[in-house]
């Protein structure tokens, strides 16, 4: 009970404007390279055909860039896996821009802006830049998303008996909004979870924990400080431990009272591909 | 794992057709919508609406003022109607709070309360006292309010994919269920009526300025609803109608425009039928998706007419409620609930002249009849679809 | 080789590209007499929408999506422009 089947992570993927990939990121956790001081613009998303190239979002460009590296980490076929895109606030810009357009003129509303809007927006593109009509869900839980949202892709994994694609991101609140949802830059993160089996190489094992105090793994490498304003945060401690060899136990917010607590393990003889 | 049926034992709805489920009972029975000329906003568009009224003289609780916004308040007042609140208290009684899971669906949240902050920004542009409260800015608003309000205390998602957020909500909970991660869920949806959805779907020509008219040649577009609605699934119970299976599926295909051929919302249907066992002639009743938007209604109507026989009963109960974008799924869950209590099969408010893409399928008139197996489309924004399958209790 | 563009044609030439975020083309190189939608600029209903808006917002009339002369008002730059020359008002 509490515990799921242990899930095998094929493909992990990272984007943030400072740490712009998951090699650079792994890097600066291990402490082998400096943390970066130039910021990258948003990433192109190449996926997508021209028309919904030109009107897709921040959101959307940084969800879209780590759901393919993602997979091609994995060396899945994006189009076969069902998805959970998870963000805390979903798009604060374009939030921002309704709300301030609807103050002054509403009639001025920009559809495509309008469309965009819709907290699946990222998951939508996704699913049309691949052409992948695998289910997707798109949630949100607060402060507890980045564990919701991957409790959600482990139990899809269980269920479906397949792989399944964990996309999560926030970006940087505009305008009024700021002044109550706070998250600054750009980031990003992706994993493919799949059932584990004999051959899996790098495993976690999933366990949702009740308590009476929260008290949650802090992130303590130099990567924490180039993300720690971002609301996708809570997120690093995780894969500060996947950038490490070693056995470790992650617990992430899952809610007010309640832990996951993620045992990693890797097993090295087994590594043919390390993500 | 393998999927298993699960009981609803206790469920509510709250929408412009009525509070509770009587009421909304009796207008299904009785023909009486709930659409009204818009009047919300200060310069309201020329559009019909599905207004739940009331809400802004509702207040919550003391001890939940924190998450008082309109939605909230619409939510709360979905949790209060048909004995709810003490559902729930009985099954945390048997089961602890603990193993309760939350799954909540939504489109907009209370972002009414973001537009609201905006048009009164303090001197330095920052929010209001009175709205200086972060959970209610942010899409997980109704999640965390349901769990608080309730006093749960296993895991609480507000899962938000457009139209079908509270129908997607089922198949979540049940997959929590299955996998032991609790042995009851309540799941629901709430949306309100709020600047955003109002001007946003009016600049992209979606908004009829008329009343609604589902499948209707004549049709001109949608008109927006707000509503709130809840049940509670559990994992071993003796009573309630079943949840026999879901299907979800994507088009994709375009951000705002149906999949012409209805791709997704075929597997969708298909997959339902699969985990529910049975095939297209077992469902007596489907409750269609049938926004009045020209096209989703014109693709939704071949597909009915090209996957079930002549004998099932189908039809959109939007023009009693207007369009409730991410408490669609879980109104029109309920309203098929209740078509298999009562056998009350209710027809297509204001379709006058069907479309010639529709099949005898779809209804303009209710009918009084047996029905044990019912199936409710819900079919979003961003090609998200979900089809629910549901049984009745004596099954 | 295209016509030159007019400067009334250059000025939402840039509106276009800007409203739409049109890559990887330069206003001056779209050719007046091209089609906007489909083919040509391959513009699609969504856009057709945010034009209305961004032309509404910056000449001050309403492009009605019922006008039965669309196809033809939206059928080039050029068309478009003398559209907006005949009907602006700011």
């Amino acid at each position: 009970m509490n515990r799921l089947p242990d899930v095998a992570v094929d493909g992990i993927a990272f984007w943030s404007s400072r740490l712009p990939g998951w090699d650079i990121a792994r890097a600066v956790i291990r402490g082998e390279q400096p943390p970066p001081t130039t910021s990258n613009p948003r990433p192109a998303p190449a996926l997508l055909a021209p028309t919904e190239r030109r009107r897709a979002p921040d959101t959307v460009a940084i969800a879209l860039e780590v759901a393919s590296r993602a997979c091609e980490s994995a060396g899945v076929a994006p189009a076969e896996l069902p998805s959970v895109f998870a963000s805390t606030h979903g798009d604060l810009a374009i939030s921002d821009h309704m709300c301030a357009t609807l103050a002054t003129s509403p009639t001025l509303i920009s559809p495509i802006k309008f469309h965009n809007s819709v907290h699946n927006a990222a998951a939508g593109y996704w699913s049309i830049g691949t052409g992948s009509v695998a289910p997707y869900t798109a949630i949100s839980a607060f402060e507890h998303t980045f564990g919701a949202g991957l409790l959600e892709a482990a139990v899809q994994a269980a269920c479906a008996q397949q792989p399944v694609l964990y996309v999560a991101f926030d970006i940087e609140a505009k305008g009024a909004l700021a002044t109550v949802a706070q998250s600054r830059g750009l980031f990003a993160v992706a994993l493919v979870l799949s059932p584990a089996d004999g051959r899996s190489a790098r495993r976690m094992a999933m366990q949702m924990r009740s308590v009476d105090a929260v008290s949650l793994t802090p992130s303590r490498s130099p990567a924490a400080a180039l993300v720690a304003d971002n609301a996708l945060a809570p997120c690093l401690p995780l894969f500060e431990a996947l950038a490490q060899t070693n056995d470790a136990t992650v617990d992430l917010s899952l809610g007010h009272k309640v832990i996951l607590s993620v045992a990693l393990s890797l097993r090295e003889s087994l590594i043919q591909r390390l993500p | 794992m393998r999927f298993q049926p699960l009981r609803i034992t206790a469920f509510t709805v709250c929408s412009a057709a009525g509070d509770g489920r009587e009421a909304t009972l009796q207008s299904l029975r009785t023909r009486r919508g709930g659409l009204t000329p818009n009047d919300f906003s200060a310069t309201p568009l020329p559009t019909w609406i599905g207004r739940v009224p009331g809400l802004e003289s509702d207040a919550l609780p003391a001890h939940l003022s924190d998450w008082d916004c309109r939605n909230n308040r619409l939510a709360w007042r979905g949790l209060c109607s048909d004995g709810f609140l003490d559902a729930v208290a009985a099954a945390s009684a048997r089961y602890g709070a603990k193993r309760i899971a939350v799954v909540i669906g939504t489109s907009t949240s209370s972002i009414g309360a973001s537009e609201d902050a905006y048009t009164r920004l303090d001197p330095d542009g920052r929010y209001p006292a009175d709205l200086r409260r972060s959970i209610i800015h942010t899409p997980h608003s109704p999640g965390d309010f349901v769990q608080q309000a309730l006093q749960l205390d296993n895991t609480s998602v507000t899962v938000a994919t457009a139209c079908s957020s509270s129908a997607k909500v089922f198949a979540q909970a049940e997959r929590l269920i299955r996998c032991g991660l609790a042995d009851a869920a309540v799941v629901g949806g709430v949306d309100t009526l709020c600047g955003s959805v109002l001007f946003g779907f009016n600049s992209l020509e979606l908004v009829s300025p008329g009343r609604c008219q589902p499948f209707d040649v004549a049709r001109r577009g949608i008109n927006l609803g707000e509503a709130a609605g809840f049940a509670l699934l559990e994992r071993e119970a003796a009573r309630g109608s079943w949840l026999l299976g879901y299907g979800e599926s994507n088009d994709a295909y375009h951000m705002s425009s149906p999949h012409p051929e209805g791709r997704g919302a075929r597997l969708a249907v298909q997959e339902a039928l699969r985990r529910a066992e049975i095939s297209a002639a077992d469902v007596d009743y489907i409750n269609l998706h049938g926004t009045a938007s020209h096209k989703n209604d014109e693709v939704e109507a071949r597909v009915v007419a090209d996957t079930f026989p002549e004998s099932t009963f189908a039809s959109s109960t939007k023009g009693w409620t207007g369009h409730t974008l991410g408490a669609a799924g879980i109104v029109e869950a309920a309203i098929s609930l209740l078509a298999l209590e009562y056998g009350v099969l209710p027809g297509t408010l204001n379709l006058d002249t069907p479309d010639p893409a529709c099949g005898p399928q779809i209804r303009q008139q209710n009918e009084q009849r047996s029905a044990r197996r019912a199936l409710s489309f819900s079919f979003g924004f961003g090609g998200s679809n979900c089809v629910l399958a549901f049984g009745r209790s004596d099954l | 080789m295209a016509d030159p563009l007019l400067a009334s044609e250059t000025e939402l030439a840039e509106l276009i590209v800007n409203a739409l975020n049109l890559e990887g083309i330069a206003p001056a190189d779209i050719d007046p007499q091209a089609p906007l939608f489909k083919t040509g600029l391959g513009l699609d209903s969504i856009d057709a929408l945010e034009l209305a808006l961004e032309i509404s917002k910056r000449y001050g009339f309403q492009l009605r999506s019922d006008d039965e002369n669309n196809v033809r008002i939206f059928s080039s730059l050029r068309s478009l422009a003398a559209h907006i020359a005949e009907h602006r008002v700011t």
